[in-house]
């Protein structure tokens, strides 16, 4: 009896556990088949477990498996998304490795949490080279080295504000928003200031950061795979997402023509 | 000349957006180059057919295949490789044109630009639809075999 007892919490560590990989995954932008093929796959690795089964969405996740004829279930709401491609990685490692090998479930939770945690690059590092992509962008679409030189700064300064604002927790369509008037804002003082030459391509190359790729791509995956829930929510975080920086861009496209600035 | 000069401007653009996107550290080289064939294909594919649509779907097509590849590979999750890739060809441009046109009250051009702006994102949908079900075609026939 004892022992039936100590495998009954076992299979609530591994539920937890799956939970657990789940949410980092979710949370940093995986696509959702990913998501519940990761969290079937741990579940079913140990102890005999026939049925474990995951629904996942773009805000949250539920689990659940049966262990000797008990159900058990496991919900996460997940409220913030940021990208950080590199945890998925990491997680989809843990998951082959846990898989097949004999890793205890409290070593794996372990592991896991300090997986959470890991850093790949310092926020600093993120914004620099960040806004080095926008810049570069601005040369492809034929800019001049100042233009190179007035989007870089431009976008260092708008990332560096979204971050800003993103910690206080608002919700992407003014994130947005407030980084396309400042793209467009200080695109425009640049080429006042003579910094840059062509203001179309500044505003083009920092509106570039802001851009909803990530969305984009992860919609069209999780529509292929058949969860058309989370398709159609990611695409519509796509959609408002274009649409907050072209009012963005607009709105002081416009003022400035009223000769305002 | 000038697709040489595409191609270095793109992959040190890929290269930013993946680190901002913050993808791993041995990998930022490879996505690099996926996403410098991907934006060379557009610039060719689309003064070739002279549609930037067309040349999108290309290049979307040729990121997506060489990510899945690298992903098949280097045993990492696809978009990786893929999202860095994606970035450039965003239809950022398109959709400051657009604006701009409605804001001068041009529109005809405001319609002709978004149009096309829409339909470029249709074409990134589709190229990632194309190449990831064909990889994972060519999966399940490996599968059986």
């Amino acid at each position: 009896m004892d022992f039936n007892e100590n495998n009954k919490s076992e299979a609530k560590k591994i539920l937890l556990l799956s939970a657990l990989a789940g949410e980092i995954m979710l949370k940093n932008g995986a696509e959702t088949y990913r998501v519940e093929d990761t969290i079937e796959r741990i579940c079913k690795s140990r102890m005999n477990i026939k049925y474990a089964d995951a629904f996942v969405t773009t805000t949250g996740i539920f689990v659940s498996l049966e262990y000797q004829g008990e159900m058990m279930t496991y919900l996460i709401r997940i409220k913030s998304i940021k990208i950080d491609l590199n945890k998925i990685n990491l997680v989809n490692e843990f998951s082959r490795e846990f898989v097949n090998s004999d890793m205890s479930i409290s070593k794996g939770l372990e592991k896991l949490k300090k997986i959470n945690k890991v850093n790949n690059y310092s926020s600093w590092i993120k914004t620099l080279f960040g806004s080095l992509a926008c810049a570069f962008f601005s040369l492809l679409f034929g800019g001049t080295f100042l233009d190179f030189i007035s989007s870089y700064l431009v976008s260092l300064i708008v990332l560096i504000s979204v971050n800003r604002i993103d910690k206080y927790k608002m919700i992407f369509f003014v994130n947005n928003f407030i980084g396309a008037v400042l793209a467009s804002t200080l695109s425009i003082l640049a080429t006042k200031l003579g910094i840059g030459e062509n203001m179309d391509i500044i505003i083009i190359a920092s509106i570039m950061s802001l851009v909803p790729g990530v969305a984009i791509t992860n919609a069209i995956r999780d529509t292929i795979s058949g969860d058309f829930i989370s398709g159609l929510s990611r695409g519509m975080e796509a959609i408002f997402s274009a649409l907050a920086i072209a009012f963005g861009v607009g709105i002081v496209l416009n003022v400035y023509f009223k000769g305002m600035i | 000349m000038v697709i040489i000069k595409q191609f270095i401007f793109s992959f040190l653009s890929t290269i930013g957006f993946a680190v901002l996107f913050s993808i791993p550290k041995g990998s930022i080289i490879k996505s690099g180059i996926a996403g410098a064939s991907g934006w060379v294909t557009f610039y060719i594919s689309s003064m070739y057919f002279e549609s930037h649509v067309a040349g999108t779907f290309f290049a979307a097509i040729v990121v997506g295949i060489l990510g899945e590849l690298l992903a098949r590979y280097y045993k990492k999750p696809a978009t990786v490789y893929i999202i860095p890739g994606i970035v450039p060809l965003v239809p950022g441009a398109g959709m400051y044109y657009t604006m701009l046109a409605l804001v001068e009250k041009d529109f005809y051009t405001a319609a002709n630009k978004g149009t096309e702006t829409f339909f470029i994102a249709a074409a990134i949908s589709i190229g990632i639809i194309v190449s990831t079900s064909l990889s994972s075609s060519i999966k399940r026939v490996k599968h059986k075999g």
